[in-house]
């Protein structure tokens, strides 16, 4: 399985060092990306999913230290890298976009001078080159009249095209991989949908990987061929789409499913939430993160935690599962 | 349903702003809504949706006359409170209630959650003295799943989800008819979304209150309003029985609208054909001739860039603004 694996993660641990603490926002991840797919991020604020990808890319402030037994991208391990190592990687083989499009462009300076700048520093390319080659990528995201563009200043342009700007710098080296922070969350629904189409496209023409962030079960659903639900900072359950969706393992997948006010339904059904809030992961609970808000919830449940199982090609992690493997 | 507790008539607020590209800055007029009508019955939701900047929030605060309106009426509870004065309003302050969308600045943090939520009965004069208070703010507190012993704290020490109880708590406290809920559950995680809904719905069933329910969210929408209105740059292009309005689209723009909306289900998401809309919404200031959603319609025609349509009832109480439709029939 690693063999094609793109990115390969095992046991991440990242943990900040707060005036009252230690936050522990990944305890124990194991995670793989495959060249070209479309992997889905999803969990409710905190669970750590951002965290996991920003250790990844190392971009995490001074107060976090980050620990894993792997963490190879395309064979090279990122965990020895040097800061010129990775800014080497940065925008060139990693390519990120993130949630807010008004506070990822620098104000300063055009669209055309932080378009050029990875093509500039990575691909050695000269001003006209890089030039030619920015108006490209910001024709490929459906930014019309592109020479003109080039020259204006993010203010000038709407929250959906800043985030077409932000995806052509992204996609401007193309990388093996992108990781999409909750790229549409600040989006309307109609800027959302040409947004998803655009990364969708891209992805196709491209082959680069994906790696999309989101606490929206509905933009998973549109896009994503495989999904990682994740909470309290470990995974619960991972596996493709389709199976998540029909036929969730994890409690709490069924509980997150269970909350979301379907679309399509005319039937008046009450909505199932899912009680009490998240952990402090600041004194995480002993064993599985979800017990004290799981109905299911055994004894061994808040002593151990439970490992990711495979069960039928399927992973989650669940005591039920378990129990169920070894009876 | 025993007759309309608010109703609203070609409602209009333009807000005064400066014209920065004028070198006397001269002003002009943002016409953030523009002739809004609609009624709301007695224990019932009236869900209001739209984009950002749609002028969703802005028909939600003028209804409570957090902002004066420029011209229209408002009645509520047969009285037209539109153009009241601070004075004159201020008894029917108690009656209209507004919970906010962002729980962590609408409380303030240098209160204590008794305070928040005492506070209103001291203005309104529901108590007469701070024992009865006390009793009262327990009773609010307890009565959206808190405990007596929150009180004392601070809102800070509270959740998201909890915070938007504490706003909740403070809303009933007057014991209102009305209620505005602008985006209420939008800042929160999808399992607490749940959880603020059905505390929502348990309280309309139990008091009788009327809802104004404003979201961009079309799914929260439908889930919990008998009636809703679509807005589409400071007007409503389409309202009607949410069933029939999520089952027979009329409106162009509430049909692309819809389409945008990924459903959360993999399948479907294969299967459906959207409609992705070009371009942007049209700035406020400068809104096209005609009817406003014509410059990213599909089915737009010469008759579009000339006229508004108005408002007409298509069928049995199921209304839409569009061209299209009033040709037809």
């Amino acid at each position: 399985m690693s063999g094609d694996a793109l990115l390969h993660i095992k046991n991440l641990r990242t943990s900040f060092l707060m005036s009252d603490g230690v936050v522990q926002a990944v305890r124990g991840v194991d995670l793989s990306v495959k060249r070209g797919e479309f992997l889905g991020i999803v969990g409710e604020s905190g669970c750590g999913k951002s965290v996991t990808m920003l250790s990844v890319m190392g971009l995490l402030p001074d107060n976090a230290a980050i620990k894993a037994d792997t963490l190879t991208f395309d064979g090279k391990d990122l965990l020895s890298a040097s800061p010129r190592e990775m800014r080497s990687i940065h925008g060139d083989e990693i390519g990120m976009i993130f949630q807010d499009p008004m506070t990822s462009l620098d104000p300063l300076f055009t669209i055309g001078n932080q378009l050029m700048e990875p093509l500039r520093i990575h691909r050695k390319m000269s001003a006209s080159e890089a030039e030619r080659r920015a108006a490209e990528t910001l024709e490929m995201v459906g930014i019309s009249s592109p020479a003109q563009r080039l020259k204006q200043y993010p203010h000038e342009f709407s929250g959906g095209m800043r985030q077409r700007v932000m995806i052509a710098i992204a996609m401007s080296c193309s990388p093996k991989l992108l990781i999409a922070d909750e790229p549409t969350t600040a989006l309307d629904v109609t800027i959302q949908a040409q947004i998803l189409e655009l990364m969708k496209d891209m992805k196709e023409k491209s082959g680069t990987a994906v790696v999309l962030i989101t606490h929206d079960l509905g933009v998973i659903a549109s896009v994503c061929s495989r999904v990682v639900v994740m909470y309290g900072g470990l995974i619960m359950e991972e596996g493709e789409c389709g199976d998540i969706f029909y036929d969730p393992l994890h409690p709490y997948t069924k509980g997150l499913l269970a909350s979301v006010s379907g679309m399509g339904s005319g039937e008046k059904k009450k909505l199932v939430p899912i009680p009490g809030s998240p952990p402090d992961l600041m004194n995480p609970p002993d064993g599985c993160p979800f017990a004290a808000r799981c109905a299911f919830a055994m004894k061994i449940c808040a002593a151990a935690t439970p490992k990711l199982t495979n069960r039928g090609g399927r992973l989650a992690a669940c005591w039920m599962l378990r129990r169920k493997l070894t009876a | 349903m025993n007759g309309e507790l608010l109703k609203i008539s070609d409602l209009k607020m333009y807000f005064r702003v400066r014209d920065v590209s004028s070198w006397l800055g001269a002003h002009r007029s943002l016409k953030a809504v523009d002739g809004v009508s609609f009624g709301i019955g007695r224990g019932r939701t009236f869900g209001l949706v739209g984009e950002s900047g749609c002028g969703k929030t802005t028909v939600g605060r003028t209804a409570l006359r957090l902002y004066r309106p420029t011209d229209g009426s408002i009645i509520f509870d047969g009285a037209d409170i539109a153009g009241l004065s601070d004075k004159e309003f201020f008894p029917y302050r108690r009656k209209m209630q507004m919970i906010f969308q962002d729980p962590f600045t609408s409380l303030d943090p240098r209160q204590t959650v008794g305070d928040i939520i005492g506070t209103p009965l001291t203005v309104h004069h529901l108590v007469s003295n701070r024992s009865e208070r006390a009793e009262r703010v327990k009773e609010l507190i307890n009565m959206v799943g808190l405990r007596s012993d929150h009180i004392g704290r601070y809102p800070h020490e509270f959740s998201g989800g909890q915070r938007q109880r504490i706003g909740i708590a403070r809303a009933l406290a007057t014991m209102p008819e009305f209620i505005v809920c602008d985006e209420p559950v939008s800042a929160l995680d999808v399992s607490i979304q749940a959880q603020i809904i059905n505390l929502l719905e348990e309280f309309q069933e139990k008091f009788g209150i009327t809802y104004l329910f404003i979201s961009h969210d079309l799914s929260v929408v439908r889930h919990i309003s008998h009636r809703v209105g679509v807005m589409y740059l400071g007007r409503l292009v389409e309202a009607g029985e949410v069933n029939e309005l999520y089952e027979n689209m009329l409106h162009p723009y509430t049909k692309s609208l819809m389409s945008a909306v990924p459903a959360a289900d993999p399948e479907a998401a294969k299967t459906r054909r959207r409609i992705i809309l070009e371009g942007d919404v049209p700035s406020p200031l400068d809104p096209p001739s005609g009817c406003p959603f014509r410059t990213r319609c599909r089915e737009a025609s010469a008759v579009c860039a000339e006229q508004t349509p108005p408002l007409v009832d298509v069928r049995s109480g199921h209304m839409a603004a569009c061209h299209k439709l009033s040709i037809k029939g």
